[in-house]
């Protein structure tokens, strides 16, 4: 296995028109880049996060994977290109209203350590409560209704700071949860979870978009965990993108071996197996 | 007051059963209370703590409210309004407990007010428990501009409040532009702050080699160190306009602060606009800052140790109790402290921060010495 066809990449055009209707966000042209940096991390024709369905970012370290979530969410401005959610530049949208549409949970997270869980989940309640407000009875329920899908109920009273690495992430998902955003970007959620907390996230975030058909794009390590769970993949590879599709489709030896750089077996029954063999070195 | 959690309707989660906040807020004003009557009584006019007391509730004051409005605003602000009236009838201890040793103590008040919710608020800002309302530029502009003054024009003492406010604002806003690169973040704030701060300090050090004479050095030193000798009715209207504005906003604004101890980027992504919001509240915090350096001078440690005291005992989770905690419990540091300064040497009088000083360090050694996170 050592030379490969150039991988079966999608027309562009094709992408544009088969998802461009029901995109929730759709990134065209954009180059992103850091100050202090020639060069973009991140250069991508087309990416689609289509309505209703969850993407995963998949990609080696360095292939500019949390850089173009944080283009997707506002946070970092695109030297070029244009993002737009629900058909509107996201630039146009106030904080407020912003945070309203699109939750966004970092990669890493911060917190007093002597914040309850309780408090920290209300805290997703700031972009819909004026300075000037208290909690209304809608915010009290958006609080529960969030910690019971991110299921740390039990855990409300506890401080953040005596929580385990894998319940602190569940109480940082609920307070995004309680933004009650139709999309929501997860930045390598299930890194450094152990595999009872990994699976709960995930399932958290499946049960999300099934029963309240929220639209996800989420930054995952681990491939096999992305086919597993995500609708669609973009694979990225150095800012670029490799390609976009269902798992079934963009998962194979070819993009393990070109983007990844592993020899691995790909086999498929009724979830993908990825064997990774060994890490290719030419 | 705002006993509130988020500017609404008062709720059970600010004031709960049991709550270390109500210690906080008796235990603060139990030794405020204690420490001014000690300051009242003693001195250079001693009374028994019986006249104190006569004198503090004198009928012939707070029963005519022309003489109380002139005790309290000053003759000539008590003409202007008319409402002036003659304080002769006033007997030896109600004229020296109202005039002179009561107005001292609440200067005291106000400034230890101040400078501990600013601390808090910078300490929340840059997400840093060793930051002090110095951090961004305040005390080295301040200093330099009362330099500046003693050294250009050194009769004009009567401009040095003026001074110290406006180089402290000047710094401040110096440092944010050094910090400025598309937005700041905490850490680009405080490498300015030093930067201002080590820049301003070689300058004030060298202006003093130019002060031609002791009282002009001593002056100054009392302005460095902050010093409460000689303070009266004007400097507590001095502190208290911008006093009674910006701390109950900055209690106001508490939720912003607990949104921003979350980190910029999560913050942001909750829909804080947080340079605005980072510079209002900032802002804010100097105008407080500015107030109490306007009337003291730099008293060090204040803003430092009470919101550290302060959060150990509340926790750092809820800005708004950290704040309202600070308002109680800086006043009884800088008042018992300046109890200290006024009365240990007498009849020579110390600068306060001398004796902030001297109960700040030993505090951070106790820090040390605990087995605690901080230093671990």
């Amino acid at each position: 296995m050592s030379e490969h066809a150039a991988p079966d990449r999608r027309p562009e055009t094709e992408t544009e028109t088969d998802a461009g209707d029901e995109a929730a966000l759709l990134a065209t042209d954009v180059e992103l880049g850091y100050a202090g940096l020639d060069e973009p991390v991140v250069d991508c024709d087309t990416v689609v996060v289509p309505e209703g369905e969850v993407t995963a970012l998949v990609g080696p370290n360095g292939s500019g994977k949390s850089t173009l979530l944080k283009g997707l969410s506002r946070d970092l401005a695109p030297d070029a290109g244009e993002v737009l959610l629900d058909g509107r530049a996201v630039q146009e949208y106030g904080t407020k209203e912003y945070a309203r549409r699109l939750g966004v949970l970092a990669q890493q997270n911060e917190s007093p350590g002597d914040t309850t869980v309780e408090n920290l989940v209300s805290h997703g309640r700031y972009p819909h409560r004026g300075a000037f407000e208290g909690m209304s009875e809608a915010d009290h329920a958006a609080v529960e209704r969030a910690m019971e899908r991110a299921g740390v109920v039990d855990l409300r009273d506890e401080q953040v700071g005596n929580l385990s690495g894998g319940q602190k992430q569940l109480a940082f998902i609920a307070m995004v949860l309680a933004q009650e955003t139709d999309v929501l970007l997860l930045d390598e959620p299930t890194t450094y979870l152990d595999l009872h907390h990994q699976l709960r996230v995930m399932e958290v975030v499946r049960d999300l978009n099934e029963t309240a058909d929220v639209t996800v794009c989420i930054v995952l390590h681990d491939i096999t965990q992305a086919a597993r769970y995500a609708d669609y993949l973009v694979a990225l590879d150095d800012g670029e993108i490799y390609d976009w599709g269902p798992p079934a489709d963009v998962v194979t030896e070819e993009l393990l071996a070109d983007v990844f750089e592993v020899d691995a077996i790909v086999e498929y029954d009724t979830e993908p197996r990825i064997v990774p063999r060994r890490a290719r070195t030419d | 007051m705002a006993g509130d959690v988020d500017g609404g309707l008062p709720s059970e989660s600010t004031w709960r059963r049991g709550d270390p906040l109500v210690g906080v807020v008796v235990g603060g004003l139990l030794v405020t209370v204690v420490a001014g009557l000690v300051q009242i009584r003693f001195g250079a006019y001693e009374m028994p703590l019986g006249t104190v007391l006569d004198a503090l509730l004198d009928t012939g004051v707070w029963f005519r409210p022309k003489v109380l409005a002139t005790l309290l605003l000053g003759d000539g602000v008590a003409h202007f309004l008319g409402v002036h009236a003659a304080t002769d009838h006033l007997s030896n201890p109600t004229f020296v407990v109202w005039t002179m040793r009561l107005p001292r103590v609440l200067v005291g008040v106000l400034v230890g007010a101040n400078l501990a919710v600013a601390g808090a608020v910078f300490q929340a800002i840059t997400r840093n428990e060793l930051a002090s309302p110095y951090v961004l530029g305040i005390s080295s502009g301040a200093g330099l501009a009362v330099l500046l003054v003693l050294t250009v024009v050194p009769t004009a003492a009567g401009l040095l409040p003026v001074a110290a406010s406006l180089g402290g604002a000047a710094a401040f806003v110096l440092v944010y532009a050094i910090a400025w690169r598309g937005g700041t973040s905490p850490v680009r704030l405080v490498l300015a702050g030093v930067v201002v701060a080590t820049v301003g300090q070689s300058l004030q050090t060298g202006l003093f080699y130019l002060l031609d004479n002791k009282a002009a050095v001593s002056k100054a030193i009392e302005w460095t160190t902050g010093s409460l000798t000689g303070v009266g009715w004007t400097q507590v209207h001095v502190a208290a306009v911008p006093t009674l504005v910006v701390l109950p906003l900055l209690v106001i604004f508490s939720r912003q602060l607990d949104v921003l101890m979350l980190g910029e980027r999560t913050a942001s992504s909750l829909g804080m606009p947080v340079e605005y919001v980072r510079f209002g509240v900032a802002a804010l915090a100097i105008v407080a800052t500015a107030a109490a350096v306007a009337v003291a001078g730099l008293v060090s440690f204040v803003g430092l140790i009470v919101p550290h005291v302060v959060r150990t005992v509340l926790g750092g989770s809820d800005q708004r109790r950290l704040l309202i905690g600070c308002v109680v419990a800086g006043p009884a540091l800088v008042v018992a402290a300046d109890v200290v300064a006024r009365l240990a040497l007498s009849p020579l009088q110390l600068p306060v921060g001398i004796v902030t000083g001297l109960i700040g360090g030993p505090y951070f050694l106790y820090l040390l010495r605990r087995a605690d996170p901080l230093t671990t």
